[in-house]
C-alpha cells in the first residue's frame, strides 16, 4: 500500500509576537536554535527576518528522525536527537520553538535532562498569539519519578517489555539487548498496537515496565504505569543515567 | 478558513496519478472534523471509495496496519511528513 503524507501547513501568519520580541530584548538574547513543528517549519521566513532585524543569530539543524531542517518531532527528545554539535549547543542562549502546544517543545527540554547547562525554550505560539517559556522546572517532576523507577528497575527481577507493531516503532530487536545487559533479570515481551494502559494490571508479576513504543510514553505517561516505566534507552543505561540525574 | 490547509489538490492529484480506487484518509485529532469535506471532495473529484481512519494518528510512525487486506490502494495521512526510523530504537 502506498502512503502520501501531507504536512497540513498552518494557514495563518507565522511570526514572532510582541511579547516574544520583548523577551529577547530583556534577556539580551543573541543566538537561538530555531525549531518548529511540521505545520510551521516550511514557513519561517518572517520569523527569520524578525530575528535578523534584531541581529539575533540563528543556529539550525535537521533532527535525526525528521524530513526537513528545523523540524522537531515529539520523539526528538534525546541529547543527540537534534544533530547539533557541542559547540553549537554552547553557543546558543536559548531554543526558539514555533508552533502550538507544549508537546513538541518539551522534547527540547527532555533532550537536556542531564545537561550541565539547561538552555530554556522560548515558545512562540503563532495560533494563540502568545509566548511562554519552558525551563527545567517543567520536567523536574518527571525526572524525579524517572529516578525512582531507575532505582526500582535495577533491583527488579521481572521486567515487562512493551513492543508495539506500528511501522515506525516495532523495536523488538533493539529491546533484546536488555537480556545481554541484565542476565539476572527475566524479561517478558508484550505486543500491542497502541499501548492498552488498562491491560497493564492484568500482569501483576511484572515489577517494572520498559517502553519501546513512542519514547514520550516513558516520560509523559508515567502515571499510567503503577509499577513504573522506563524507555528502552534509559533501561539500558540505567546506572549511568542515575549518576547524571 | 481552517487553521491547517488540507492540501486537497495534492491529495486528489496523487489519487488520480495512482489510479487509486480505494483510499484511506488518516487525520490528526485537530483535523478530524474536516473528514466530511475531505471525503466528499475526494469522492467527487476522483470517484474513489474513501475510508476514514477512526483511530490514532500520533505521527508518521503510526501508519494503520492491515489496510492492504481491505484492498486499500493509497493511505493519505495528514499532519506529518516522512519519518526516518532509527534502527537502534530508543
Amino acid at each position: 500500500m502506498k502512503v502520501l503524507f501531507l504536512d497540513a501547513p498552518y494557514t495563518g501568519t507565522v511570526e514572532l509576537c510582541p511579547e516574544t520580541l520583548q523577551y529577547f530584548q530583556e534577556k539580551n538574547i543573541k543566538t537561538v536554535a530555531l525549531y518548529a513543528s511540521v505545520q510551521f517549519c516550511n514557513n519561517l521566513e518572517r520569523v527569520k527576518q524578525q530575528l535578523q532585524e534584531r541581529n539575533i543569530t540563528i543556529v539550525s539543524s535537521q533532527a535525526k528522525r525528521t524530513d526537513v531542517p528545523q523540524q522537531i518531532l515529539g520523539c526528538d527528545n534525546y541529547h543527540n536527537s537534534l544533530n547539533l554539535s557541542a559547540e553549537q549547543l554552547q553557543q546558543i542562549d536559548a531554543f526558539l520553538y514555533i508552533g502550538d502546544g507544549k508537546f513538541h517543545p518539551l522534547a527540547l527540554a527532555y533532550g537536556q535532562k542531564d545537561a550541565k547547562l539547561f538552555k530554556e525554550i522560548i515558545c512562540n505560539d503563532s495560533i494563540g498569539k502568545r509566548f511562554f517559556i519552558i525551563t527545567k522546572k517543567d520536567i523536574q517532576d518527571t525526572l524525579n519519578r524517572q529516578r525512582g523507577t531507575l532505582l526500582k528497575f535495577l533491583s527488579a527481577k521481572n521486567i515487562g517489555v512493551i513492543i508495539t507493531i506500528k511501522p515506525g516503532q516495532e523495536h523488538l530487536q533493539p529491546s533484546l539487548a536488555l537480556e545481554k545487559k541484565y542476565s539476572d533479570k527475566k524479561f517478558y515481551y508484550f505486543i500491542d498496537n497502541t499501548i492498552s494502559f488498562d491491560q497493564l494490571e492484568n500482569f501483576p508479576f511484572v515489577d517494572v515496565w520498559v517502553n519501546t513504543a513512542c519514547p514520550r510514553i516513558g516520560l509523559d505517561d508515567q502515571e499510567q504505569f503503577r509499577k513504573g516505566v522506563l524507555n528502552l534507552n534509559e533501561a539500558l543505561g540505567a546506572e549511568e543515567l542515575l549518576q547524571r540525574l | 478558513m481552517p487553521l491547517y490547509n488540507p492540501e486537497l489538490e495534492k491529495a486528489i492529484e496523487r489519487i488520480k496519478a495512482e489510479k487509486a480506487k480505494v483510499v484511506c484518509i488518516q487525520l490528526p485529532d485537530g483535523m478530524k472534523p474536516l473528514a466530511k469535506e475531505i471525503e466528499e471532495a475526494i469522492a467527487k473529484e476522483t470517484g474513489a471509495r474513501v475510508l476514514i481512519w477512526l483511530g490514532s494518528n500520533f505521527g508518521a510512525c503510526d501508519v494503520p496496519l492491515g489496510l492492504d487486506r481491505l484492498g486499500v490502494d493509497l493511505l493519505i495521512s495528514w499532519g506529518h511528513n516522512r519519518f526516518h526510523k532509527l534502527q537502534e530504537g530508543w
